[in-house]
């Protein structure tokens, strides 16, 4: 049942996949996503803003993501902040999706060796 | 950067209110945030891409929300299935009647002519005009880049298969060969006319409407190149016309188009040479204009060309010179109707339609306040709990237009409905008229629109209204709130009284054009109508020469006379009780002495010996037309050289009266437009099948009538003991004298009665339908109004009735709101019907004459509003009833 519902979201739209990666580890506020996915890709992929707030609001009417309580201590803390974090399906859906991609990594590898051997 | 920043606020304000809740101060921050960020790494381009991804979000949430907010909508219309119900059959109502004029009336005025290039371009006079006078049009090149002449309505006996099989009755037009290149069309088969191809002296061609292959040559890909019989003449058929095509510059429906160039054996309406006569205006003109050449400056120069024209020709009648000969109307669309004209019918129908439209709204904006009202304590949660107001009157609209598009959707299938009904309706011969007005995607369109405005109409001002809650006392008080009695201009009150006076509207302009229409077909015959038949013929389109038929017409009343079944008979152009659609004929009392004759246009009507005695009617003074009136033949006198003696004429008194005031018209003589007249006879006022009283000149038919019968041939109307046995015996006289004549639009007089009644059924489908629409809506408003009101004073009503009110006072307190309400719309209503009526009558149209006739009918100035009154105070009634049986401990303690 559970597993169904997991590969419902199978493929994750490139957006959500970069939310949900961001949040993997540590609870996040939307900036910080913002400029983590910019770090991460060395500046490729740039979330802006309001596709960043749309994508985080489906993702929490998907109950995959969470609004968190948590609040970092209060000298870095700005109150208009929210800070997000993976729900367990989300992580669920997050581990599927890289085992889904390390397969096709896994798959390419394959194929390229084949082609070097051959060739 | 400086200017993206505010774009950025303002764009991030804008998103949904729920939107905004949970992350508006969110993407402020961030946007204050990246906006520097984005600045120095991208520049412009990247503050571009910023601004370029708020604006393709704001739609995309604000779909997001409202795809949340229509199942909810759904689920609250689910669960009061009442208000739904009642209002999807107002709107469907309101929908499928707009439709319906729609279809019917709009479109045949503003849908141009199928397979037309251009047809902007297209013009017509309005007048018609000799053949040699539009040569000289033709000659216009600067101005017209093309001009046909074209006959309307002319009727051929069309044999298919050769000589021998029995013809049938066709109507065509009559066109110069170059028609459809001023049209600018092309063949969907074989080819259109070409005056290259078609001179005179080639073998006769004809094109066949696209109706009529599809109808009568069942579609067969052979029928170019058949060879048939026109009017027992061969024909070839050389092409077909483009899909839905069949004529112009008239609404009926024309199968075959005939060259001018075929010879007058084929088409004897061009015998006697009107090819070549400038004084037979037989012709009606398609100009196609030059490029850039504008209707106005076209005009003028036609004007002062056939005034030219107009001195050369020594027959031309004298006309007054500060009027306009040449009058030019727009001919692209199927009927032309003249510039000023086309606004103002247009303007019926808006109005007509606005009326209609408004109080289906009306009606559900009530029904809306009367709703929210209740809800006022689920609003009042919702705005508690920090839903926007904007949001609650989306919701709200939300509803609305869901509500209004299933509506829409019942409306046009009622529509649908409505035309299926009229376009199966059979319409009498000779009135070959059936436009094809087929609900296409312009009206799904025209729906579509109508239903969004509709919900968004209706309601918007209660979803403004309900949300404007103080939301503490609303939550305190409940939906019982408001006791401060009764608000006299209150937005539902008012809402009820426009409602109650448009439907009284509605109610007397569709009351006086059934009216109308019914006092038309309620036609008095002086007889049994059960004993009159009549049935045309027309010798010179079954092969007879010119002197053969004039011969046949001497014999006729000869041989009918003996004719024992044939009590009376007489032949006249048409047959009798038609509506007005006859000449014109212009007239002027021949009086040296005046100063200023008296002149008029009247209707004509050419009638034979017998006529009124045939018909029973009662000669008021003279006499009537005689055999030897027949036998004047002007046309051989005036060829002569003879003088040409006044011709006879009857007037009726209406155009007596107009003609000669009090005097005795008897002997008076009168100038037409070619020759002199000389009354002989006044006959009684009748009203005609459209209902209206015309003044009317009849003539004596001719010699010349019976060599050249008009398009429609002669008619012979026949009574005997019933209309078989006088059909019987003018059957027997026919074949006796000639057993291969055709005899066609063979009707009784009851049987045309019945079919004129069919054909303005449908006028009455629709309008009764609008005048019971009214009635209905206001009554079901009514109801709401009070119910609600009812619902919401319970407590007070509890209140007087515990300190010791009567039930016929709680009565009277409910039932006098709701009268003051109707009486108010009612008066309202009544004087804007009156208005309306009046500047309707301004138009020459049919609506005008029906208008005419019911608008002093004092059965429905004073039938009408009684009826919408006491229909009114019923639906108050039964909720004020309700309010009677409130217990007032029960109403009390509930709260």
């Amino acid at each position: 049942m559970i597993e169904t519902q997991i590969q419902s979201f199978l493929p994750l739209k490139t957006q959500w996949f970069h939310i949900m990666l961001s949040l993997a580890g540590e609870e996040q506020h939307g900036y910080g996503i913002m400029q983590e996915v910019l770090q991460r890709t060395t500046g490729k992929v740039r979330l802006w803003p309001a596709t960043l707030y749309g994508s985080i609001k489906r993702l929490i009417e998907a109950n995959l993501i969470e609004e968190s309580s948590a609040r970092p201590a209060p000298e870095l803390d700005d109150a208009r902040r929210r800070y997000y974090r993976l729900t367990p399906l989300g992580r669920d859906v997050l581990n599927a999706e890289c085992e889904r991609l390390q397969e096709l990594v896994q798959a390419i590898h394959t194929k390229q060796t084949m082609m070097t051997e051959r060739g | 950067m400086d200017i993206a920043w505010p774009i950025y606020r303002r764009l991030a304000a804008a998103f949904p209110h729920e939107f905004k809740l949970a992350f508006g101060d969110e993407m402020m921050q961030t946007g204050e945030d990246a906006i520097a960020d984005v600045a120095k790494r991208h520049g412009v381009f990247g503050l571009i891409c910023l601004i370029a991804d708020l604006l393709l979000r704001l739609p995309i949430e604000y779909l997001n929300e409202m795809r949340r907010d229509l199942p909810y909508a759904a689920r609250t219309l689910i669960k009061s299935p009442g208000y739904a119900v009642v209002g999807i059959v107002s709107m469907g109502l309101g929908i499928g009647l707009t439709t319906n004029v729609y279809s019917l009336s709009w479109v045949v005025l503003t849908r141009t002519l199928p397979g037309v290039a251009n047809a902007e371009q297209l013009v017509t006079a309005e007048n018609p005009a000799s053949y040699p006078y539009i040569e000289r049009y033709r000659e216009q090149k600067n101005l017209f880049a093309g001009v046909a002449a074209v006959q309307n309505w002319v009727q051929f006996n069309i044999a298919l298969d050769g000589h021998n099989s029995k013809p049938d009755r066709v109507y065509g037009q009559l066109v110069s060969p170059d028609y459809f290149s001023v049209l600018g069309m092309n063949a969907q088969r074989g080819r259109l006319l070409s005056a290259d191809l078609d001179k005179t002296g080639a073998p006769a061609s004809v094109v066949v409407s696209d109706r009529y292959w599809r109808g009568r040559l069942n579609a067969d890909p052979d029928a170019i190149g058949r060879t048939i019989h026109l009017n027992g003449q061969p024909a070839t058929i050389v092409g077909i016309t483009p899909r839905k095509f069949d004529g112009s510059l008239t609404p009926s429906q024309a199968e075959l188009f005939v060259p001018t160039t075929v010879s007058a054996r084929l088409a004897p309406e061009l015998g006697n040479d009107v090819l070549h006569n400038p004084s037979a205006k037989d012709f009606q003109l398609l100009f196609r204009l030059a490029p850039d050449v504008t209707v106005d400056s076209a005009e003028a120069a036609l004007d002062g060309i056939t005034r030219r024209l107009d001195k050369d020709d020594p027959f031309a009648p004298p006309q007054q010179d500060t009027a306009k000969r040449v009058v030019l109307l727009p001919a692209g669309t199927r009927v032309p109707v003249p510039r000023g004209m086309r606004s103002k019918i247009m303007g019926f129908y808006v109005v007509l339609m606005v009326i209609i439209v408004a109080i289906a709204c009306l009606n559900l904006a009530t029904m809306m306040l009367a709703r929210v009202a209740s809800r006022r304590k689920e609003l009042a949660i919702r705005l508690g709990v920090g839903a926007s107001r904007f949001r609650l009157i989306r919701q709200m609209v939300t509803e609305g237009i869901l509500l209004s598009l299933i509506g829409g959707a019942a409306g046009f299938a009622m529509a649908y409905g409505l035309w299926a009904l009229t376009a199966h309706t059979r319409l009498p011969p000779g009135s070959p008229i059936g436009i094809d007005t087929a609900l296409d995607w312009h009206t799904a369109i025209f729906v579509l629109v109508l239903a969004v405005a509709c919900g968004i109409g209706f309601s918007i001002l209660p979803a403004l209204q309900a949300t404007k809650t103080n939301v503490a006392s609303a939550l305190k008080d409940g939906a019982a709130l408001q006791l401060s009695g009764y608000r006299r201009f209150g937005l539902r009150n008012m809402a009820m009284s426009a409602q109650v006076a448009g439907s009284m509207m509605l109610l007397l302009i569709a009351g006086f054009l059934v009216l109308g229409v019914m006092d038309g077909n309620s036609i008095q015959t002086n007889f049994d109508r059960k004993t009159m038949v009549f049935l045309s013929i027309d010798p010179v389109r079954d092969g007879y020469t010119p002197d053969k038929a004039q011969a046949f017409f001497e014999r006729l009343p000869e041989q009918l006379r003996n004719a024992s079944a044939v009590t009376s008979f007489a032949l006249a152009e048409q047959p009798p009780y038609q509506p007005s659609g006859g000449g014109q004929f212009h007239l002027k009392v021949d009086d040296p002495r005046a100063s200023s004759p008296v002149e008029m246009t009247m209707e004509e009507r050419t009638v034979g010996a017998g006529y009124f005695a045939v018909l029973n009617e009662p000669i008021l003074a003279g006499r009537e037309f005689e055999q030897r009136d027949q036998r004047v033949d002007a046309e051989a006198l005036k060829a002569s050289g003879a003088p040409v003696p006044a011709l006879p004429l009857v007037l009726n008194e209406k155009a007596a009266r107009a003609l000669f005031g009090k005097d005795n018209p008897i002997g008076k003589h009168l100038r037409g437009d070619r020759r002199a007249y000389e009354v002989v006879g006044v006959v009684p006022d009748r009203r005609d099948a459209g209902g209206s009283i015309l003044a009317i000149a009849f003539l004596p038919l001719t010699r010349h009538d019976f060599s050249q019968p008009p398009g429609g041939g002669i008619t012979i109307i026949a009574r005997g003991h019933s209309a078989e046995d006088a059909l019987g015996g003018v059957r027997s006289v026919a074949v006796s004298m000639d057993p291969n004549l055709t005899l066609y639009n063979v009707q009784t007089l009851s049987e045309y009665f019945e079919l004129a009644r069919t054909a303005m059924g449908a006028a009455l489908r629709t309008f009764g339908g609008i005048g019971v629409f009214g009635l209905v809506l206001s009554a079901i408003g009514l109801a709401g109004v009070t119910g609600c009101a009812v619902a919401q004073r319970r407590k007070e009503i509890g209140i007087r009735m515990a300190l010791g009110a009567r039930k016929s006072q709680v009565l009277a307190l409910v039932l006098r709101e709701g009268a003051t309400l109707i009486a108010v719309g009612t008066v309202i209503g009544f004087l804007g019907a009156i208005a309306l009526a009046k500047a309707l009558s301004a138009f020459t149209t049919w609506v005008s004459d029906a208008l005419s006739v019911g608008v002093d009918d004092p059965r429905l100035l004073i039938g009408a509003p009684l009826l919408l009154a006491g229909l009114a105070l019923l639906a108050c009634y039964i909720p004020a009833r309700r309010a009677t049986k409130i217990d007032p401990i029960q109403a009390l303690r509930q709260e």
